[in-house]
């Protein structure tokens, strides 16, 4: 009788303790405040500070909890891929342009057109708007964006009486006279140009440069046709320019040189010029502040003057469409709550590169700060390269295109560049490789 | 005295209690090896991609792309070079260092000092080698331009031969502590009064070590041949820390291969069936040396 009451007992015990849970969960839900979810791809502390703090004040004006996740680029395809592969896509995604077309192409995205609209058009630089753009429709704020420039050593220009290259001959001649041995022993102590190729990323992004700079694209602009395959010829013509200057004017060992390599050549004094998105500054500031001053930047000329584009890069919030209307609507006023000039401002400056805002209103703030107040002269030239140029990032011509995040993590392009520069493989047919990849991957893509 | 039916319960009990004591770990063959192979092999001869939710069966599509990509066998041949280079150097400094620490001059401090390398990061590993192999300020580049092996400001990094030629370098370095700490302990393991015998019978050191310590590690060096060509094969980080497959594709192996398919352009199927041409290889040569050693054996 005891063991039956016993039983008894725990049974009801454990049904109530259901019961009672189940209510407590239901009560908790009705006082929980919304929460949003957000992953970054930027793990750095200084700029994740700046998002924490940001993200914090939006929620607290917004009555709701969030939750920020660090995912370090090198995680970013798996971690996207295993969470589109379980349906938990974060709320709002803080990612590369390449990403963001990632998940656009996995459907997860909604449009933030409204959001755009609400804040002013307008106030947005339009070619980043142009890279979010797939279908009539933009699918993600641009945050701030990088440009490609020649950054270059202005008293070494200044000595050897050199003015800034107006196209690729003049370009050339500027790098061949820029060889120089210091000490007459026979070998050159800076070089003109390095041509950094590392297989993994550096070498199309070198590449590409060049490339827009001389009117080739993977795709139309307009109408997102595969462009590469008809622009063979003159995409032939870039890789030997490439190559040109590769055995003329630059170090050997760029051929495995990535973005570390070639800023610290420039700031240490072993190249005169070199392509980058400005990281050198900061690199200087920290390496050898008596080189800042000497350090300057122009547009890579287009290849017989007039640039038709250039290539960038950039980052953006994207939305996931999941949820209800009421989440989406939540989702989209916390985007827009970060959109105050000083807020975008903030977070290009975090960047410890030269990243602009997206906003010309935060662009305004931007250039007030003294961490780069010291660099007007080198915003005036990348703002009115930008400005007057089409922008790019590989692939996305024609506005987001998951292509870009193929050519981002293979390395094919780097391959047939360095297989080029050792004299293995012929320009033509690192081309026609190139050209057989790109197709296939777009097929892929279909 | 125990009836029959009382034997019978209890051979049925002690049964039933291996067959509880094997389930963990036959749950956990099946849920961790045995799905992941059979499902690797389904998907190889699907389209299946990481870009969308359904796919379909393509039969030997993925292996026909594969055979047919002029790369391939380039790739082959590296992956070959890389794991018999590594292994053979692997396993013969890792004998002769457990040679040097089985003397009983050898201390603990020198036991220690050999194993460091097993312990460092394989990223540490990377960002110092690229570092000391940089065409501008490495030491070592600066070295060997000095002895008019490279060009001035060159990297051994940037050329193909010698890329293949310094990773292997480091990954023997890296590996030797493992394949010297088995060799150590078999050579402990080894009757003294053999050698004791053998300098009797007027036996000189190289006769000794031919014909006493030679044929007692063979058994160790098998099981150590299989161990470090599946792992050496298969190894991927180091590569792709240092050269990131490159220059022109000279260090790129079988998993950077997959690793790219995979990730670079989200091919699981076309992955799954490198991954397949892989591991059967590896199968193939493991299979081969268990079959010899057990017929050593007989």
């Amino acid at each position: 009788m005891m063991k039956k009451l016993f039983v008894l007992a725990v049974l009801l015990l454990v049904v109530g303790t259901l019961v009672f849970a189940n209510g407590t969960k239901e009560a908790t839900s009705q006082k929980a405040p919304d929460k949003i979810v957000i992953w970054t791809n930027l793990t750095a502390d200084a700029q994740t500070v700046v998002l924490k703090k940001q993200f914090t004040e939006v929620a607290q004006e917004m009555g709701i909890d969030f939750e920020m996740v660090t995912v370090s680029f090198g995680d970013m395809y798996t971690k996207l891929a295993t969470a589109v592969e379980s349906g938990e896509v974060p709320d709002i995604m803080h990612t590369n342009f390449a990403g963001s077309a990632y998940l656009y192409s996995q459907d997860m995205l909604t449009s933030v057109d409204d959001v755009i609209d609400g804040l002013g058009r307008d106030d947005f630089i339009s070619s980043y708007l142009h890279v979010l753009n797939a279908g009539g429709k933009t699918w993600g704020l641009p945050d701030w964006a990088l440009h490609t420039s020649v950054w270059y050593r202005k008293d070494l220009f200044a000595k050897y009486g050199i003015s800034i290259p107006k196209n690729w001959a003049e370009f050339k001649a500027a790098a061949e006279k820029l060889c120089i041995d210091e000490n007459g022993d026979g070998n050159i102590d800076i070089y003109g140009f390095p041509v950094p190729l590392n297989a993994v990323q550096v070498a199309p992004q070198t590449y590409y440069e060049f490339l827009y700079s001389a009117g080739v694209t993977t795709v139309d602009p307009k109408t997102g046709a595969y462009t590469f395959g008809s622009q063979k010829a003159k995409a032939v013509e870039v890789m030997d320019y490439i190559m040109d200057l590769y055995h003329t004017v630059s170090p050997k060992s760029s051929l495995e040189w990535a973005w570390n390599e070639y800023r610290n050549a420039l700031v240490e004094g072993t190249v005169a010029m070199t392509l980058d998105m400005g990281a050198v500054i900061l690199m200087a500031q920290n390496n050898n502040p008596e080189m800042l001053e000497n350090i300057g930047c122009f547009d890579l000329p287009g290849q017989y003057g007039n640039k038709p584009a250039s290539f960038g890069s950039g980052y953006a919030f994207v939305a996931s469409n999941d949820g209800d209307a009421a989440k989406i609507a939540l989702k989209k006023e916390f985007l827009t709550k970060l959109y105050t000039p000083e807020r975008a401002a903030e977070r290009a400056l975090s960047r410890p590169m030269f990243a602009f805002p997206s906003i010309y209103s935060g662009l305004a703030i931007y250039r007030q700060d003294p961490k780069v107040s010291l660099f007007q002269d080198q915003i005036d030239s990348i703002t009115n390269a930008f400005e007057n140029n089409n922008w790019y990032w590989y692939g996305m011509e024609n506005g987001l295109s998951q292509l870009s995040s193929q050519i981002e993590a293979t390395t094919f392009f780097g391959e047939s560049l360095q297989s080029v520069a050792l004299g293995m493989e012929s320009s033509k047919d690192a081309v026609d490789y190139i050209d057989q990849q790109l197709q296939e991957q777009i097929a892929l893509i279909k | 005295m125990y009836s029959l039916k009382q034997k019978r319960n209890y051979y049925t009990q002690r049964q039933i209690l291996g067959i509880v004591f094997i389930i963990p770990t036959v749950v956990f063959l099946l849920v961790f090896v045995a799905y992941p192979v059979l499902y690797n092999i389904f998907l190889s001869f699907t389209d299946a991609r990481l870009l969308k939710q359904n796919f379909s069966f393509v039969a030997f599509d993925n292996y026909k792309k594969l055979f047919t990509n002029p790369r391939f066998f380039k790739y082959v041949k590296n992956t070959l070079v890389w794991t018999f280079s590594s292994v053979v150097g692997q396993l013969t400094l890792g004998f002769a260092f457990a040679l040097l620490i089985n003397k009983k001059s050898a201390g603990t401090g020198l036991r220690s000092f050999l194993l460091i390398p097993y312990v460092v990061p394989a990223v540490a590993i990377a960002l110092v080698t690229k570092w000391v192999m940089n065409g501008d300020y490495g030491i070592v580049s600066w070295w060997l331009n000095r002895m008019n092996i490279i060009e001035y400001r060159q990297s051994p990094l940037a050329l193909p031969g010698s890329a293949m030629a310094t990773l292997i370098i480091v990954n023997v370095w890296r590996s030797y502590p493992f394949p010297m700490l088995i060799y150590w302990a078999t050579l402990k393991s080894i009757d003294i009064e053999l050698y004791e015998a053998a300098h009797v019978d007027g036996a000189n050191a190289f006769q000794t070590f031919v014909h006493i310590t030679l044929p007692h590690v063979k058994d160790a060096t098998i099981v150590l041949a299989i161990l470090r060509i599946v792992w050496t094969a298969t190894y991927f980080d180091l590569i792709w820390f240092i050269t990131g497959g490159g220059p022109a594709g000279s260090t790129t192996h079988l998993p950077i291969m997959i690793y790219q398919a995979s990730f670079g352009t989200f091919q699981l199927g076309y992955a799954s069936s490198i991954s397949m041409v892989l591991g059967l290889s590896l199968f193939v040569c493991v299979a081969f040396y268990v079959k010899k050693s057990v017929a050593n054996e007989r």
